[in-house]
């Protein structure tokens, strides 16, 4: 914790009081009886389930929860001395910035600069200082040579970047951010984080984080809370909440507290470097012990790619997004597509599923292919499932995903899983015969805001879908689900495949895409806490 | 795929220019456009607009707008040349048609066709310069004192259709991906799902919005014009030194074009027979329009040696 930062006795930050809260006509309440208090400066991790209520208790710390959401409120909630129930949140920007999890809809000017100047403009600054407050933020994210851009030109990392710098240029002493990083590499995701800490100690903000993945941000927090069914369940420090997460939740344990569990080795650590540190203490040697990878057995190929070349124009700016790709998947495995966002694996998908045409080179998919992109409700636009999917061949493929007690179902009352499995079955229909599936099944970033209880859903669909003989491809940012449901990893970057092996391997030789558990060990092939602990007992008992 | 028509900022003098004068300088062209029939003098407005977007590096935007205003001309020309029987000059007798009686196509028609459809290019071009070179943001911001809720609701329409063309592209993606065993996604689904999408886009720009607090300063400057009945606004227009170069641009072209007029410079009539006078005036006029097409001229920055 950063002492200097938080300055203990200032008013607190963010100070709630019983805060109670049911969105209109919701059966039960999103938030009840919370009450927390954040001080100035601290960083606050806000981990839980989906739907536990972390979004709301955010949008109630900005104003949006109740004055644009509506709903009933009780309890207080104050931001920096203002009430933040009765004050808007226009009133509430000077003191507190927002970030959702979807940069798209967070930008609501054309150029980057404008975006920045906006709440700035809108609280009636003079030019010369929005000038210079836009100025000191833009180089505060590294952004100033965004700042002439137009915002549709925009990576996403880029754009989450603009959207956190235009919550921070009126200097508020909070900033809330919900999953900022979900739709981020692991590099873009990284970077932001660590920009968020060293904005948190520089400028003494105070952070409030929800996220999924822990293991991205537990070692920069300065504490804890635990939402659970929307009330707070625990409340404490990053050693304490996987302590208690080992035991109360295990759904929200680390990797690398996972890895030194199963090792039986105690505290549990926050982070790599906490890790490698306890590790170093007990004179446990890693290195010495590899795992074997086993090899691939050759089967007949799902998809054939040979000197791909894929041309995307953007604006007046033709763009190689593949560059002579060579790739073979086959029946049975299970593939995780990995690397920076825009390093081509969505093209890639779209031109084996024939959304898009190769300039150069082919790619075959010679036992059909069933694509599921970003979103899965794109692929729904009906309000009865068996609408969507009529026939014998519509109740095949709901049954091939376990659907088929829906058929009466409006696909808008299914959870977030279910729809996921009601698109897929969508895309699968009629490409099977009788209970066999086509040759390749692509999954495209389906992981974004899932916790890991349905991250676990979704590495079961994905053996299943191997087992029925399919071969199945995920293109994804998660590294520590490649591990768990992938066999082989193919990493692209720019355009062209620059590692391409079993996972164990590809996990593990590097830093960004490699898992938590790999970059604690540094051991080849040695990825999941799992695998990890296994040799650290093996280490332990062999030093002694 | 981004779009020809949107705004690129570029380092050129008509981008850096205030909004107001932007508008002043190609408004003048395209009301010139609208003011006289002289094809003479609207291939000369048709060139500086051409010219003036060439130069501010909005290239593609002129060939697209041309493109579709040549889509536009085309029936236009054809439509009057087949309703409009006036003319002497009969090129073809086409017979009785169903209710428009005899058809004879003339040149006069053709030619007056021509020039509504040479017209409809020209503001077309002129629109496509405005719309690829004028920051919106700047626009928006001019207009928010004066008409806060058209500003908001522009705002909001500016921010969504890009974010509902992009979700219709997806769509369509999604439904070509359905399985051939599902049903077929149809047009009305599609739709319907659009606009339900477009409806959550809109609230969450709207919540940002708010976070922003655009509602706070519509409150400020409600409050502000009830007090004192003056309303001081702390944030200026930023103004370019390249403004008085557009403004004046602006004001020579439509002073001239009013003088010419004045002088009968637009010396052209279609009926009964095809008429174009090229006196003085009209000569004069159209080589001001084309050298106004310079007015984006940015000179290069001279080196000094040492």
């Amino acid at each position: 914790m950063s002492e200097l930062a938080i300055r203990r006795g200032a008013a607190p930050a963010l100070a709630v009081e019983g805060l109670g809260y049911a969105y209109p006509r919701a059966p039960r309440p999103a938030l009840a009886d919370i009450s927390v208090e954040i001080a100035p400066g601290e960083f606050v991790l806000l981990a839980g389930r989906s739907a536990s209520g972390k979004s709301t208790l955010l949008k109630a710390a900005c104003g949006l929860v109740p004055h644009f959401h509506g709903g009933e409120i009780e309890g207080a909630v104050t931001v920096a001395g203002l009430d933040a129930i009765e004050s808007g949140p226009g009133e509430l920007a000077a003191v507190v910035g927002y970030v959702a999890q979807d940069p798209e809809t967070q930008v609501v000017s054309t150029t980057v600069a404008a975006e920045i100047e906006l709440p700035l403009e809108m609280r009636g600054d003079d030019p010369s200082s929005t000038a210079r407050a836009v100025e000191e933020v833009a180089l505060a994210l590294a952004i100033p040579h965004l700042l002439g851009r137009t915002v549709d030109t925009l990576s996403g990392g880029e754009l989450q970047r603009v959207a956190l710098a235009a919550a921070l240029v009126t200097r508020p002493s909070l900033v809330l951010l919900d999953e900022p990083t979900s739709q981020l590499d692991p590099v873009a995701g990284d970077e932001l984080i660590w920009l968020l800490r060293r904005l948190n100690e520089e400028w003494g903000v105070a952070v409030l984080l929800a996220e999924h993945r822990l293991e991205r941000c537990l070692a920069a927090a300065d504490r804890v809370i635990a939402m659970d069914a929307g009330a707070v369940a625990f409340d404490g420090s990053p050693g304490d909440f996987l302590s208690w997460s080992h035991a109360a939740d295990p759904a929200l344990s680390t990797p690398a507290a996972r890895l030194f569990s199963l090792a039986g080795i105690a505290p549990l650590p926050t982070g790599v470097r906490q890790a490698r540190q306890a590790l170093a203490l007990r004179e446990i040697g890693v290195g010495a012990t590899a795992v074997e990878a086993e090899a691939a057995a050759p089967a007949d190929p799902v998809l054939d790619a040979r000197g791909l070349w894929v041309e995307l124009v953007r604006g007046d700016d033709p763009r190689d997004v593949l560059r002579g790709i060579d790739l073979a998947l086959r029946r049975g495995e299970r593939v995780a597509l990995m690397g920076r966002n825009g390093a081509g694996k969505s093209t890639l998908l779209k031109t084996a599923a024939g959304l898009l045409d190769p300039v150069r080179g082919k790619v075959g998919v010679p036992g059909g292919i069933a694509l599921l992109t970003q979103n899965p409700s794109d692929y729904l636009v009906r309000e009865r499932v068996g609408d969507e999917l009529p026939g014998e061949a519509g109740t095949a493929a709901l049954r091939v995903v376990g659907l088929e007690h829906a058929v009466d179902a409006d696909p808008r009352d299914l959870s977030g899983g279910e729809r996921q499995r009601l698109a897929l079955a969508i895309a699968l229909a009629g490409q099977m015969d009788g209970e066999a599936l086509p040759g390749l099944v692509a999954l495209d970033e389906q992981t974004r805001g899932m916790d890991r209880s349905r991250k676990d859903d979704l590495v079961a669909l994905i053996a299943d879908l191997a087992g029925r003989g399919a071969g199945v491809v995920v293109a994804t940012h998660d590294v520590e689900f490649a591990a768990e449901f992938a066999e082989r990893v193919v990493l692209l970057g720019d355009g062209v495949v620059i590692a391409d092996g079993p996972a164990d391997e590809v996990l593990s030789g590097g830093w960004y895409f490699a898992t938590e558990v790999a970059r604690v060990l540094d051991l080849p092939g040695v990825v999941t806490p799992e695998q990890g602990a296994a040799v650290l007992r093996g280490a332990d008992g062999g030093d002694g | 795929m981004r779009s020809p028509f949107a705004y690129t900022p570029r380092p050129g003098p008509l981008q850096a220019a205030s909004p107001a004068a932007a508008v002043a300088y190609l408004g003048a062209l395209a009301a010139v456009a609208f003011l006289y029939s002289s094809p003479l003098v609207l291939g000369a407005v048709g060139v500086a607009v051409a010219l003036a977007g060439y130069l501010a590096g909005a290239g593609s935007a002129v060939r697209a707008a041309t493109r579709l205003g040549l889509a536009i001309a085309l029936p236009i020309v054809v439509v009057n040349a087949l309703v409009v029987n006036r003319g002497e000059t009969v090129l073809a007798r086409l017979g009785d048609w169903p209710l428009l009686g005899q058809v004879d196509v003339t040149a006069e028609a053709l030619a007056d066709g021509a020039i509504f459809g040479l017209r409809a290019v020209v503001v077309m071009i002129a629109f496509a310069v405005y719309s690829a070179c004028v920051d919106p943001d700047r626009v928006l911001r001019a207009l928010r004192p004066i008409a806060g809720r058209s500003a908001l609701t522009a705002t909001l329409v500016s921010r969504l259709v890009p974010v509902a063309a992009a979700d219709a592209a997806r769509l369509r993606d999604a439904a070509r991906l359905r399985g051939p065993g599902a049903a077929e996604a149809g047009r009305a689904p599609l739709a319907r799902r659009l606009l339900a999408g477009s409806l959550d886009r809109a609230v969450d720009v709207a919540a940002t919005l708010e976070l922003r607090g655009y509602s706070l300063e519509s409150r400020r400057a409600m409050h502000s014009s009830s007090v004192g009945g003056q309303t001081r606004r702390s944030w200026r227009q930023r103004r370019s030194r390249h403004d008085r170069r557009f403004y004046l641009a602006g004001a020579l072209v439509l002073c001239a074009a009013i003088a010419a007029k004045v002088l009968g410079a637009d010396d052209f009539h279609a009926y009964p027979t095809i008429h174009l006078g090229l006196g003085p005036a009209t000569v004069a006029l159209s080589v001001l329009l084309v050298l106004s097409g310079f007015a984006p001229y940015r000179r290069k920055p001279r080196r000094r040696r040492v």
